[in-house]
C-alpha cells in the first residue's frame, strides 16, 4: 500500500468471530475477498456503480425513453424495453469508439476492411490516453507530497505553448529538434507549476486556489498568445497556432499500417514518464523526501527536511511532468497547430486519473488507459451520447473510490484489515 | 487538531516600524509620481453621472490627481517605515491602496475617448459582487462550523443549470429561484453526509463534486438541448424605488437594482447576525474552533455541521441562479468559469466574516466591472489581460499580501466523538 495513503480508523469494531472455525478453501476466500472494503474491490464496485448510476441519468434524460414512462403502468414493458435498448446502444457505442467497431469487424473477416481500421478504436483510446498518462502522473506526484494539484491544465496549456515554440521557431535536425521541443514543453510547465509550490512555502496560499487561478490565466494567455504574429498561423484566419516543423514532429507508431492511426511516439514516453516516476518516488533521495512530507511534514521537519523547498520542487516536477503532456499534444495529434481547445480537459481529467490509480505511477497508467477509452468513446458515440457521458462517468467513478466508506455503507461490505483506504490533501 | 496557544498580549498603541510593508507602500507611491511627471501632463479624465445627470461630466486634470495620491500612498509608507501605532496599520494599509486603487483608475481613464461613467460602473460593480457574495458566504456557513466547501463552483453550476430549467418548466422565475436553491443544498448534501458520517477528505471531495456538478450539468444540457422550451433565458424584473432612484449615484447603485442585490445585502446582514448574536452562531464557532469542547457542552458536532453545509447550499445555489436567471442567460456549459473558486478567495480575504465578505466581494466585483468596461472602449490592454485581472487579484491575495488570514482551528477536520 502506498504511503501518501493513509488509513482510516475502522468506523465499527470488527465483529467477534462466531463462527466455528472451518478450513479456508479457495470459494470461501474469494467470497469473502468479494464481500470486502479493499481497495481492488472499492475500484470494482466504483465502476459498477458509476455504470449504474450513468445508465439511470441516459434513461431519465431522454426524451423518447422518459415518455415511454408516462404510462409505465399500463404497459411497463414499453419503458423497460426502450430502457434497456436506450443504455445498451449508448454503452455498446462507447464501447465501439474505444475498443473494437463489431462492424468493421464483420467487414474485415469479409475482407472489405484492413488490419488498420481494425485497429482505429484502440489507437484513439491509446492517443487521448497518452495526454492523460503526463497529467495524472502530474496531479498523482504532487498528491504524495500532501499537495493537491488541480493546476495540471494550464501547466500543460504552457507545455503546449513552449513545445510550439521550439517546434517552429528553431531549424535543427530531427534529432535534436524533437527532444529539445519536448525539454521545452516540460520546462514550460515546470515554470508554472512552481508558482503555486513558492507560493505556498513563502506565505502558506492554497494551492488549490492559487493553481486554479493560474488555469484561468494561462487559458486566457493562450487565446491572447495565439492572437499575436509571433503565435498565429500564416494561412489560416481562425484562431490556430503554426504548424511544427516536420523535424520536431513525433513519430506515428502504427502510421505504416494505416495513416489515420494517430497514436504516436508520446505514448512510449509516457510509459517512460511512470517508470520514471516510479522510480523517483520509491527510490530516490527526492522521492523519500517527498512521502516523508507527504505523510507528516511535522516529523519531516523536525528529521531537517526542508518543508518549504520540497513544495516547490515537487510542484515543479508535477508542472514538467504536465507540461511534457502539453508537448505531447504540440508536437502529437495537433502539429498542424494548436487551438484554444485542443487541451480539452485533460488536466482536470488527471485529477480523477490520479486519484482512481491512488497516486500510484502503475495505477495512473491503468486508470489514464481507462479514462482515454471512455473518453475516445465518448467523442465516437456523439451526438447519439452526449460527450460529456465520460466526464460524468469519470467523476462518479473517483467520488465512489474518494469515499470507500460510501460504497462500503450502500453494498454493506466489511472493513477489510487495516482500515478504509483514501487519499489525503490538506486543509487551509 | 491541536488547539494554538493564546496570543501574546501586544500593546497596540507602542510604536512598531513596518519595514517591508512601508518599503512596498513608499516605492509604489514615488513610482506613481515618476509615472505622473513622464506620461500624464495636461490629460485629464472625464467622469460623467450617465443614468440621472446626463450631461453633467466633470473633466479632472489626471497629473494633479495622481500626484497628490502617490504621495498619499508614499507617506502611509513612510509613516510604516518610521513606526505607528500598531491600531493604526490597518488605517495606513487602506490610505495606501485606495491611494494607489484610485490613481490606477485616474491613469486608466486618462485615454483619449475613455468616459468614467461612475454610475453604469457602480451599479454594475455592485450586482457583478452578487455571486461571490453568495458563494463566500456559503463558505462562511460551512468553514465555520468546521468543513471546507471547495465545491461552490460545482454548487454554482447546479443552481444556474436548475434555476433554468424550474423556471422553464414551471413558467415562474420564483419557482426557478426555489430550484436553483434547492439543487444546490442536494449537491452539498452529498458533501455534508461525507464530511460528516463518513469522514472523508473534504477538499478532495469538493473538488469531485465541482467535477461531478460540471459533468452533469453538460450531460444534461446536451441532452436537453435535443427538445425545446428547457434552456430559454428568463430575467429577473429590476425593482425601481421611486423617486429614490433618481439621487444622483446612490439612486443608480442602490435604488435600481434586481432583485439579487437586495438579497444578497440582506443575507450579508443575517449570516452576521445569526453568526454573532444567537445561540446557533455561538455553537457553529464553537464547533469550527473546538469541536471537543463544544460537544463536552452537549452539541451534536456532526449534526450541526452536516445542516450548516446544507444551509450553506441553499445561499449556493442561490447565487448559481444569477449566473443565468440574474443574467437574463440561457445555461451554458461551464458557465461559471472559475467564479466559485473566486468567492472562496473572498471568504479567506474577508476572514471568515460576512462583513468582510462585503467588502471583499465589493473589490471583486469592482475589478471585474472595471476591466469589462475598460476592454469595451477599447483599451490599449489586450482583453485577455484584463480578463485575468480577478484571477490575478485572487493570486495576490490568497497570497496574502493584505495579512495572514487565519482560517477557523478545526476547518477541514473530521470530527468523531469517539477519538476525543
Amino acid at each position: 500500500m502506498s504511503d501518501s495513503t493513509t488509513t482510516e480508523a475502522p468506523a465499527e469494531p470488527p465483529a467477534p468471530v462466531e463462527e466455528p472455525e472451518q478450513k479456508p478453501n479457495f470459494m470461501r476466500v474469494f467470497g469473502r475477498y468479494l464481500t470486502e472494503a479493499n481497495s481492488v474491490m472499492v475500484t470494482v464496485y466504483s465502476l459498477l456503480l458509476a455504470f449504474l448510476i450513468g445508465a439511470i441519468l441516459l434513461i431519465v434524460s431522454d426524451e423518447y425513453t422518459r415518455s415511454t414512462f408516462s404510462y409505465f403502468f399500463a404497459r411497463p414493458q414499453d419503458a423497460l424495453q426502450a430502457s434497456w435498448y436506450l443504455v445498451r446502444d449508448s454503452y455498446l457505442s462507447l464501447f465501439e469508439g474505444a475498443i473494437l467497431n463489431l462492424n468493421t469487424l464483420e467487414s474485415y473477416q469479409a475482407g472489405q476492411a484492413d488490419f488498420g481500421n481494425l485497429l482505429r478504436p484502440l489507437s484513439e483510446t491509446l492517443t487521448y490516453a497518452t495526454p492523460l498518462i503526463f497529467t495524472g502522473l502530474a496531479v498523482g506526484l504532487a498528491f504524495r507530497a500532501g499537495l493537491f494539484n488541480i493546476g495540471a491544465q494550464g501547466q500543460l496549456i504552457f507545455g503546449m505553448m513552449g513545445a510550439l515554440i521550439v517546434g517552429f521557431s528553431l531549424d535543427l535536425p530531427i534529432w535534436l529538434h524533437l527532444p529539445i521541443a519536448i525539454i521545452a514543453g516540460g520546462l514550460a510547465g515546470a515554470a508554472l507549476g512552481a508558482v503555486p509550490g513558492v507560493l505556498k512555502a513563502s506565505t502558506g496560499a492554497h494551492e488549490v486556489i492559487s493553481s486554479i487561478m493560474l488555469n484561468n490565466i494561462a487559458a486566457l494567455f493562450l487565446v491572447w498568445a495565439l492572437g499575436t504574429s509571433f503565435l498565429h498561423s500564416e494561412t489560416k484566419s481562425d484562431l490556430v497556432s503554426k504548424p511544427v516543423d516536420d523535424s520536431a514532429v513525433l513519430p506515428g507508431l502504427l502510421s505504416s499500417l494505416n495513416p489515420s492511426l494517430r497514436v504516436n511516439l508520446a505514448l512510449v514516453i509516457g510509459f517512460a514518464a511512470a517508470v520514471f516516476t516510479w522510480w523517483l518516488l520509491s527510490k530516490s533521495t527526492f522521492g523519500f523526501r517527498i512521502r516523508a512530507v507527504g505523510f507528516n511534514e511535522h516529523a519531516a521537519a523536525t528529521a531537517g527536511m526542508r518543508i518549504g523547498s520540497t513544495y516547490t520542487t515537487t510542484m515543479a516536477a508535477a508542472g514538467a511532468l504536465a507540461g511534457l503532456g502539453g508537448a505531447a499534444l504540440a508536437l502529437g495529434v495537433s502539429s498542424g497547430g494548436i487551438t484554444t481547445n485542443t487541451a480539452l480537459d485533460y488536466g482536470f481529467s488527471g485529477i480523477t486519473v490520479a486519484l482512481l490509480g491512488r497516486a500510484n505511477p502503475g495505477g495512473i497508467v491503468a486508470s489514464a488507459l481507462l479514462f482515454g477509452a471512455l473518453k475516445a468513446g465518448a467523442l465516437s458515440a456523439q451526438p447519439d451520447v452526449p460527450v460529456d457521458i465520460s466526464t460524468l462517468l469519470q467523476a462518479t467513478i473517483v467520488l465512489f473510490i474518494a469515499a470507500p466508506a460510501l460504497v462500503k455503507a450502500i453494498l454493506h461490505l466489511r472493513t477489510p484489515r487495516g482500515g478504509l483506504v483514501t487519499l489525503e490533501a490538506k486543509g487551509w | 487538531m491541536a488547539v494554538d496557544t493564546a496570543p501574546a498580549l501586544v500593546d497596540d498603541r507602542a510604536p512598531a516600524r513596518h519595514a517591508r510593508a512601508g518599503t512596498v507602500y513608499a516605492v509604489l507611491g514615488l513610482l506613481l509620481i515618476a509615472a505622473a511627471f513622464t506620461w500624464l501632463g495636461g490629460k485629464t479624465t472625464v467622469i460623467a453621472f450617465d443614468k440621472t445627470l446626463t450631461d453633467a461630466s466633470w473633466a479632472a486634470p489626471t497629473f494633479a490627481i495622481v500626484l497628490v495620491l502617490g504621495a498619499l500612498c508614499a507617506a502611509a509608507g513612510a509613516w510604516m517605515l518610521v513606526g505607528l501605532p500598531q491600531r493604526r496599520f490597518r488605517l495606513a494599509s487602506t490610505v495606501g491602496v485606495a491611494a494607489l486603487v484610485l490613481s490606477l483608475l485616474f491613469w486608466a481613464y486618462s485615454q483619449e475617448g475613455t468616459v468614467f461613467r461612475a454610475e453604469s460602473i457602480l451599479a454594475g460593480a455592485l450586482f457583478l459582487s452578487m455571486p461571490y457574495i453568495f458563494g463566500a458566504l456559503s463558505g462562511v456557513v460551512c468553514e465555520r462550523s468546521g468543513v471546507i466547501n471547495i465545491g461552490i463552483e460545482g454548487q454554482f453550476l447546479m443552481g444556474a443549470f436548475t434555476g433554468v430549467l424550474v423556471a422553464n418548466i414551471t413558467g415562474s422565475i420564483y419557482a426557478g429561484l426555489a430550484g436553483a436553491m434547492i439543487a444546490g443544498s442536494l449537491s452539498t448534501m452529498l458533501l455534508a453526509l461525507l464530511a460528516t458520517k463518513y469522514q472523508v477528505n473534504q477538499v478532495v471531495v469538493g473538488v469531485i463534486l465541482n467535477l461531478l456538478a460540471l459533468g452533469f450539468t453538460s450531460f444534461m444540457y446536451d441532452q436537453l438541448k435535443k427538445a425545446e422550451g428547457f434552456n430559454d433565458a428568463f430575467s429577473v424584473p429590476v425593482i425601481t424605488w421611486g423617486p429614490l432612484a433618481d439621487i444622483p449615484v446612490i439612486g443608480p447603485v442602490l435604488f435600481q437594482q434586481k432583485l439579487f442585490v437586495y438579497a444578497g445585502l440582506v443575507m450579508v446582514a443575517v449570516v452576521w447576525f445569526l453568526l454573532y448574536r444567537t445561540r446557533w452562531g455561538l455553537r457553529t464557532r464553537a464547533v469550527g474552533e473546538h469541536p471537543a469542547a463544544a460537544d463536552s457542552m452537549g452539541v451534536n458536532v456532526n449534526r450541526l455541521r452536516y445542516w450548516n453545509v446544507v444551509a450553506a447550499g441553499l445561499l449556493a445555489g442561490f447565487g448559481g441562479a444569477w449566473f443565468t436567471l440574474g443574467n437574463s442567460l440561457a445555461f451554458n456549459k461551464n458557465m461559471t468559469a472559475g467564479l466559485g473558486f473566486v468567492a472562496l478567495a473572498v471568504m479567506i480575504v474577508g476572514r471568515w466574516n460576512p462583513l468582510g465578505v462585503l467588502a471583499g466581494a465589493l473589490i471583486f466585483g469592482f475589478t471585474t466591472q472595471i476591466a469589462r468596461d475598460l476592454s469595451a472602449a477599447g483599451s490599449s490592454v489586450p482583453g485577455e489581460f484584463l480578463q485575468m485581472l480577478p484571477y490575478a487579484v485572487t493570486l495576490v491575495v490568497v497570497a496574502g499580501l493584505i495579512g495572514k488570514a487565519k482560517a477557523p482551528a478545526a476547518d477541514g477536520v473530521p470530527y468523531n466523538p469517539g477519538d476525543k
